[in-house]
């Protein structure tokens, strides 16, 4: 049986800061700071199998960027265990490197003022691999990333979905076993984002490389990963296949009401009810689950409106996930009704 | 032996990829270097000059000068042509472009060092030569001060080095530590360029174990004139010393890195 690519088990990261304190003067202040200590990630623990293609998600300052950078080996964590290929990243950063590529959306690893071939053939000598070799994989990534058109200008001269094409071929130059994205689409048009996630499908398939990513773009987790983490104040509050992501969380309906003529009035509506829109022509409600049942939700909407026509619905992956943020963990989980 | 091989090969090749870099802008690039080669030639003029009109300091003559400015160009250019990487380690560590570096499978000082090339440096390499041939002929160099001329550039450039990498290596302990780094290290290349006659008792003393500036030009110039072996020795003990002590400051300071979300551009 394969080892897991990926296994972490209470993993933590604690910041400390220095804080202004409002009633000290500003010399204590510059010589003897306040600090604050934040558990940007706590004691979290999850694995990932070889191939697997997994998002990591969560709001901004979530845990997710600190997570990934414990996992390759960037941050050392404050406690608990990492294994990534079986190396663990604080000790054995180089031996790691060599069997992980890495590409962050805001940050580039390419050379500005030279062509991209001679990035990537940069990144072939960084992870000594033979001359030949080298020249093969550049030839099979131009192909495979379609970089022809551009691969002799000047990396600072590409488009940002050109550059972030080219930033995920040199991060493959090595075949890594695992490649980790932090926000691979920030940035990147529609078919900027679906040409970069349709080649990160033919590599996992390809080459079996195990994808792992964060991302705020349902569409990066709707169409690449076939599961997804999300963590929230440092800590995983769910895990568990894409798909069943929208049936887990929805905790609301929305319902649209169309009029038999016309809505001349928009009452108050009963507790766990509320409008999403109102215009003449249509009514939206989101129903919470939580506080009342469909059932009696529409009961009580028949109540207060003549409808000819009623829809109702679940929202979205986005909506969902929006829902999973606003969320703070302990206070209310979201539970199926 | 064969990854110090891989290092030396990569840390080469990412030396002549900087270089090509560097010389797209070609304009600048020349700029750089001719403008740098004029400032050291002014620097020198003027300790000359001074030099002539005071007279001769605690046995410091105008031509030492000459070998002083020599010795601490040429490490200065040497050091901060392949690494100049090493000034950049602030701008790195602040703005988490730092991170790129931890992902690469080479030795993180090397690679960090030879992440950046300074053109303006070649011109403080090609005035240092200039210098110390200069020094050879004004002081009617034997063959064995040749050679301790050579060994002496290997100390300079180490120690130069070393503190380069200690002061730069602050910048993990503070959060934008650019102005401490800067003052701390200015402190220490502007007394290595002095005049060497002005340092002495407790001011030589600190100037030599404290902040290593005299062993950049000022005690090389009195091991080739007075050939003591005991100040060689000191100063190759000193310069290996600080080399060693400098790696594991910047080891403990990356332990201490916290990384950051600024976009960056460029290996």
């Amino acid at each position: 049986m394969n080892p897991d690519a990926i296994r972490v088990s209470g993993l933590s990261k604690k910041f400390t800061f220095p804080v202004k304190e409002s009633s000290s003067n500003w010399i204590r202040n510059l010589l003897f700071p306040q600090t604050r200590e934040i558990t940007a990630v706590d004691a979290i623990s999850f694995a990932v199998k070889p191939g697997e293609r997994v998002a990591f998600i969560g709001p901004n300052g979530a845990g997710k960027s600190t997570t990934i950078k414990m996992l390759t080996g960037i941050l050392f964590p404050t406690l608990g265990e990492i294994k990534v290929l079986e190396l663990d990243p604080a000790k054995d950063r180089k031996k790691l490197a060599y069997k992980i590529g890495t590409v962050f959306g805001q940050r580039s690893q390419l050379l500005p003022n030279l062509p991209l071939t001679d990035s990537l053939e940069f990144f072939g000598v960084m992870y000594d691999l033979p001359n030949r070799d080298i020249r093969n994989r550049i030839r099979e990534l131009t192909d495979l990333f379609q970089l022809h058109a551009f691969v002799d200008q000047p990396v600072r001269k590409l488009s940002l979905g050109q550059r972030m094409r080219a930033e995920v071929a040199a991060a493959l130059m090595h075949k890594p076993e695992i490649i980790f994205l932090d926000e691979p689409t920030i940035g990147l048009d529609v078919v900027a984002k679906k040409s970069l996630r349709d080649l990160l499908l033919t590599i996992n398939k390809e080459e079996s490389t195990t994808i792992f990513l964060t991302s705020h773009d349902v569409g990066d987790i709707e169409s690449l990963c076939t599961r997804t983490i999300v963590i929230n104040h440092g800590k995983i509050i769910k895990d568990l296949p894409t798909r069943e992501l929208a049936r887990t969380f929805v905790y609301e309906k929305y319902i649209d009401l169309i009029p038999e003529k016309s809505f001349e009035h928009f009452p108050d509506l009963p507790e766990g009810i509320r409008y999403l829109t109102q215009n003449k022509n249509k009514i939206t409600v989101v129903v919470d689950n939580n506080t009342i049942g469909l059932q009696e939700s529409l009961k009580k909407l028949l109540d207060l409106f003549e409808v000819e026509d009623i829809d109702v619905y679940s929202a979205d992956l986005e909506a969902v996930i929006r829902h999973i943020y606003e969320k703070v963990p302990h206070e209310r989980t979201p539970t199926r009704k | 032996m064969i990854s110090v091989i891989r290092e030396i090969r990569f840390a080469w090749y990412a030396t002549i990829k900087n270089i090509q870099s560097s010389a797209e802008l070609r304009a600048s690039f020349l700029m750089n270097v001719v403008g740098m080669a004029i400032n050291n030639t002014s620097f020198t003029l003027l300790w000359i000059l001074f030099t002539q009109s005071v007279g001769n300091i605690n046995g410091w003559a105008p031509k030492d000068i000459v070998g002083l400015v020599g010795f601490g160009t040429l490490c200065f250019g040497l050091v901060f042509s392949i690494g100049d990487g090493i000034r950049k380690l602030p701008e790195y560590v602040s703005s988490g472009s730092f991170d790129r570096f931890m992902l690469s499978p080479k030795n993180l000082l090397l690679r960090i060092a030879t992440s950046s090339f300074n053109a303006s440096t070649l011109g403080d390499v090609v005035f240092g030569i200039i210098c110390l041939t200069l020094y050879g002929f004004l002081t009617d160099a034997s063959g064995l001060q040749i050679a301790l001329m050579f060994l002496l550039i290997i100390f300079t450039t180490l120690t130069f080095l070393g503190v380069a990498i200690a002061a730069n290596s602050l910048s993990f302990l503070f959060v934008d530590a650019r102005a401490v780094v800067e003052g701390t290290f200015d402190l220490f290349l502007t007394t290595s360029l002095f005049h060497g006659g002005a340092f002495q008792g407790f001011l030589r003393f600190f100037f030599i174990l404290i902040i290593p500036a005299l062993l950049v030009g000022t005690l090389p110039v009195e091991i080739l004139k007075e050939l003591s072996w005991i100040k060689l020795i000191l100063t190759g003990a000193l310069s290996m010393g600080w080399f060693i002590l400098s790696i594991k400051i910047f080891e403990k300071g990356v332990r201490k890195y916290e990384s950051a979300n600024f976009i960056t551009f460029g290996v």
